[in-house]
């Protein structure tokens, strides 16, 4: 079963229309949520008046922060500090000694100043959407407008408009990793120094499925629910009843289908807050659905790092030292800083580098906060660390493979230590690449290249090695208990938006327990029986929960055992575990998990004596595993890409993508190949169309809606090869790395090493992202001025 | 208020209606009709695709008042008698879905453009027919094989040009 492509047990209700997605939830009563968004990037509200709009018709409320406030409840604390990749029991940055480190709360609405456009100012409630949207056109908000500051180094001058009082030029933390000294040590005596700045542009990111909430209050048990698509219903809960000041037993959080995730959806968002916030006060369910335009202005985003390496070589090109300064915009409030936190852990990436360093800051703007959005920090390291190598090679006169068989990390220096801490058990960078580069027919190139030229097109190739590392939520939790009709229960705390866990966990336990898949009941996404959970992100859920699912199958069997010779009266090491039954051979006897759930509804067992001689207080077949911690793996792989761009448009087609991935064991081919295709899609957006731009004077947005923003299209995806090669890890049972961020993390790279390649320019200023047509098009005319 | 008669997947429905009601609106909210969901509000990404009167259209920029006595097919109203259509079989074979919220659209789109059987079929002419339609999560390759997977399901045979 494991290893094969076993078809999706979702599918069945969302090829039918029957998929329940929140908005489709209808609760009887419900009242309808509207937010009016601030239009400025950044103001100061000097007044807002709603009496119009509350006596306006069906209108039920009018709140602002004030309202909030006065009720003494508080914004949202959401621990942008992740744990540390490798030691998770301390933060990533060191804040303690920091006077300057200061983490907003996040309120549901702004209070006194809004900071980034489409901000949420006032929520307004009414007994239909279109009373609320009729009832904000009359709600009057006096603002001053002040300067704004949309980009993170703009961000740092003196000049630059401050966001926090108490953070001087927004820098909210900085904090340099690694010896600097000794690096710079390096740099100096290093035959040559590369240098170069690279801007890995913002990113939307437009899950199908606007963001939507209902809020519920029960006024007999004094409780609230929120029912709302995210990645983790625990995580948000602590955050809404930290908020709220509820206890836990008064907040449930429900996640029903969710269209999309991708990063962002793992934290709370000031909506969601609103809107249970709103129930609570009104007592009333009340619900909100976003529209796009409304996605644009306040999903959290991604990316939107400035990077500035430095890399030495010494002559034969090996690298001696890099030294990176990464300016992370972190937008108007402090939601996440996992993805400077993971690009730091990583830069160094598949290659045998002494010494790194890299200095961090992280950078309040008046725009929307970002978080992660898959990858989360690996693309933005890999794409300079493979941009500088094809530079290096240009500027040294290295062929761009050798450049990189100097430096690849060799199998036989495994396990290796990253100067940045991370040790590598497992991965044949060198074999990867070569593999890669013989499907890719990269030799053959120059003939391609040449056919191209007659044809009036450039031709570019590129190749990017990479490398992930684990992080996430430290802590998961799942729990299989057999039911009475011999079906098994299975619950976890990881949480799908389309990665298919309902077939995948039901495969692994097929595997370690024999349960047909249709008597496996898979239940997730709910704080009523998920009592704890890390969520789904970071590629983190199967190597996790497979794991779990194998510690928990293990007791359940021990258990099974025990229970088994409890009835046959025999020791219970006579009692074996083989072909998916338990066995006494002496007996001739043997049991399956449903005949002993059987057996034990039965009156013949003496259930209270079974339990006490086997000191249990549970369920006798129910069994809860936990983890805390990290489990080390390293998906990796290498990436090449081709593609002519068109010099009288700029326009650039990918002709081939090439890839061979080590994600571990494969449990699902079918969805791991989807995993791939989906994440390389959102690569080669970013690379060639998803530009989210800004006017830098007024800080608004310019590109608000599908017709501006370039999601891709059917097409954009060129003819794959894509390899599956495994040098196994022996860190955990199931041998898992991931799959989900192997399409997108050499993604950018390949796609600029191929367009430099194209256009001869490594010798030039990066080609700005997203490459589109007409970027790639003005880039090609600076070209021709300076040859003319 | 407007009063409206459409034809719903086969059933007749009236409704008395603020003027302004969207078709979306009347699905959802007055039909329950789930499935056809709102991705954009604004026509650009096509999960809200149903069939009007044998045309292709986007609920969710379409009035009620405009389409009076018309016969709409939404994605519950796809499947007969407890079959499947080819192309929601295709969808579930080739893993043309992840998080499922385009596919409703996605499905309607394609099912209507295999109603006649095309004279050719090749990626190109795919591609084209997916225009309306915007997924995040497959980056359309299993998407395009379920179009094709469906074609040949539906007319064994077609001619399927290659690309070159």
């Amino acid at each position: 079963m494991i290893g094969q492509s076993i078809l999706r047990f979702e599918d069945d209700r969302l090829i039918t229309g029957l998929g329940q997605y929140t908005d489709d939830i209808k609760i009887e009563g419900q009242t309808y949520a509207y937010f009016i968004r601030s239009e400025h990037a950044h103001a100061k509200i000097n007044s807002i008046y709603t009496q119009d709009a509350l006596s306006s018709p069906d209108v039920l409320a009018v709140l602002t922060a004030e309202d909030y406030l006065n009720q003494g409840y508080q914004g949202i604390q959401h621990v942008p500090n992740p744990a540390d990749a490798v030691d998770s029991s301390r933060p990533s940055f060191s804040i303690a000694k920091n006077p300057q480190y200061f983490v907003n709360l996040h309120l549901p609405l702004a209070h006194r100043v809004v900071r980034h456009v489409g901000e949420t100012v006032v929520m307004v409630i009414a007994k239909t959407v279109l009373a609320a949207k009729n009832a904000a056109e009359m709600v009057v908000i006096d603002y001053e407008v002040l300067d704004a500051v949309v980009k993170a180094d703009d961000a740092l001058g003196e000049a630059a408009p401050q966001l926090w009082p108490q953070v001087a030029r927004n820098v909210c933390h900085e904090e340099t990793f690694g010896d600097l000294e000794r690096v710079e040590e390096k740099l100096r005596h290093a035959a040559h120094v590369i240098e170069r700045r690279f801007i890995n542009s913002r990113i939307v990111n437009a899950q199908m499925e606007p963001r939507s909430a209902i809020g519920l209050y029960d006024e007999h048990q004094d409780s609230l629910t929120l029912i709302s698509g995210s990645q983790g219903v625990n995580k948000q809960k602590q955050c809404l009843l930290e908020a709220l000041k509820l206890r836990d037993d008064q907040v449930r959080v429900i996640c029903p289908d969710v269209g999309g995730g991708f990063g962002p959806r793992t934290m709370l968002y000031p909506e969601q807050l609103a809107v249970a916030w709103a129930a609570l006060r009104l007592k009333k369910p009340i619900k909100w659905r976003g529209e796009r335009s409304e996605c644009f202005v306040s999903d959290y985003q991604g990316r939107d790092q400035i990077i500035h390496s430095t890399i030495g070589f010494d002559h034969n090109g090996k690298i001696v030292a890099v030294k990176n300064t990464w300016l992370a915009n972190i937008g108007a409030h402090s939601v996440s800083f996992v993805p400077p936190s993971n690009g730091m852990r990583i830069m160094t990436t598949v290659y045998d580098i002494p010494q790194a360093c890299v200095n961090i800051k992280l950078v309040y703007t008046n725009t929307v906060p970002t978080g992660p959005y898959r990858g989360a920090g690996r693309p933005e390291s890999h794409h300079v660390m493979e941009r500088m190598l094809d530079i290096a090679a240009d500027q040294l006169h290295i062929d761009r493979i050798k450049i990189r068989e100097i430096n690849l990390i060799r199998k036989d220096q495994l396990p290796y230590r990253s100067p940045m801490g991370l040790t590598y058990d497992s991965g044949d960078f060198v074999a990867n690449m070569q593999q890669t580069l013989q499907m890719a027919l990269w030799s053959d190139f120059p003939k391609r290249k040449q056919e191209s030229i007659s044809r009036g097109k450039l031709r570019g190739i590129g190749l990017a090695n990479y490398v992930e590392a684990p992080v996430g939520a430290p802590i998961e939790r799942i729990c299989l208990s057999l039911k009475d009709n011999g079906h098994l229960e299975f619950i976890t705390g990881t949480q799908s938006q389309g990665q298919g866990h309902e077939t995948t966990f039901r495969q692994v336990i097929h595997h370690y327990l024999g349960f047909a898949l249709e008597d496996i009941i898979f239940r997730s996404g709910d704080t009523q029986f998920v009592t704890k959970g890390g969520g789904t992100h970071s590629d983190r859920s199967m190597r996790i929960v497979g794991t779990l699912i194998q510690n928990a199958s293990e007791e359940l069997i021990a258990r099974g055992k025990s229970i088994m010779a409890f009835i046959h009266r025999v020791e219970s090491k006579e009692v074996q575990w083989m072909n998916y039954r338990f066995e006494i051979t002496k007996l001739g006897l043997s049991m399956t998990f449903l005949e002993m759930s059987k057996a034990l509804n039965s009156s013949e067992i003496d259930l209270q004596t079974l339990k006490t001689e086997l000191n249990i207080e549970s369920p006798l077949l129910q069994v809860i595993a936990d983890f805390k911690g990290r489990i080390p793996a390293h998906p990796t792989g290498c990436a090449v890409c081709e593609l002519e761009i068109d010099p009288q448009t700029g326009e650039v087609q990918l002709l081939n993508y090439t890839s061979v991935d080590d994600v571990g064991q494969v449990i699902n081919p079918l969805i791991v190949d989807g995993q791939m295709h989906g994440g390389l899609a959102q690569g080669l957006g970013q690379a060639l169309s998803e530009g989210y731009y800004f006017d830098s004077q007024s800080g608004q947005v310019l590109s608000g809606s599908f017709m501006d923003y370039g999601v891709p299209r059917a097409g954009r995806i060129p003819p794959l090869r894509i390899k599956f090669s495994e040098d196994p890890t022996l860190l955990n049972p199931l041998r898992i790395k991931g799959g989900g961020e192997s399409g997108i993390t050499p993604a950018t790279a390949c796609v600029f090493n191929a367009l430099a390649n194209a256009m001869n320019s490594n010798r030039r200023d990066e080609i700005p992202m997203p490459a589109t047509s007409s970027v790639v098009w003005t880039y090609l005319q600076t070209i021709k001025e300076t040859h003319e | 208020m407007i009063t409206s008669t459409l034809q719903i997947n086969g059933q007749q429905v009236s409704h008395q209606l603020p003027d302004e009601t969207l078709l979306v609106e009347l699905l959802r909210e007055h039909q329950s009709l789930t499935g056809t969901h709102v991705g954009c509000d604004t026509t650009q990404c096509g999960a809200c695709t149903v069939e009007v009167d044998g045309k292709i259209l986007k609920s969710c920029t379409l009035l009620v008042a405009q389409i009076d006595g018309s016969q709409i097919t939404t994605i519950e109203g796809l499947s007969s008698n407890g079959h499947l259509h080819p192309v929601q079989e295709a969808f579930k074979e080739c893993h043309a879905l992840q998080c499922g919220f385009c596919t409703p659209g996605m499905i309607m789109a394609i099912s209507h453009f295999l109603k006649d059987k095309p004279q050719e079929l090749n990626d190109e002419i795919i591609i084209k027919a997916l225009e309306g339609n915007i997924c995040r999560c497959t980056g359309y390759v299993n998407i395009i094989k379920a179009f094709k997977t469906a074609a040949l399901k539906m007319y064994p045979d077609l001619q399927m040009l290659t690309e070159a």
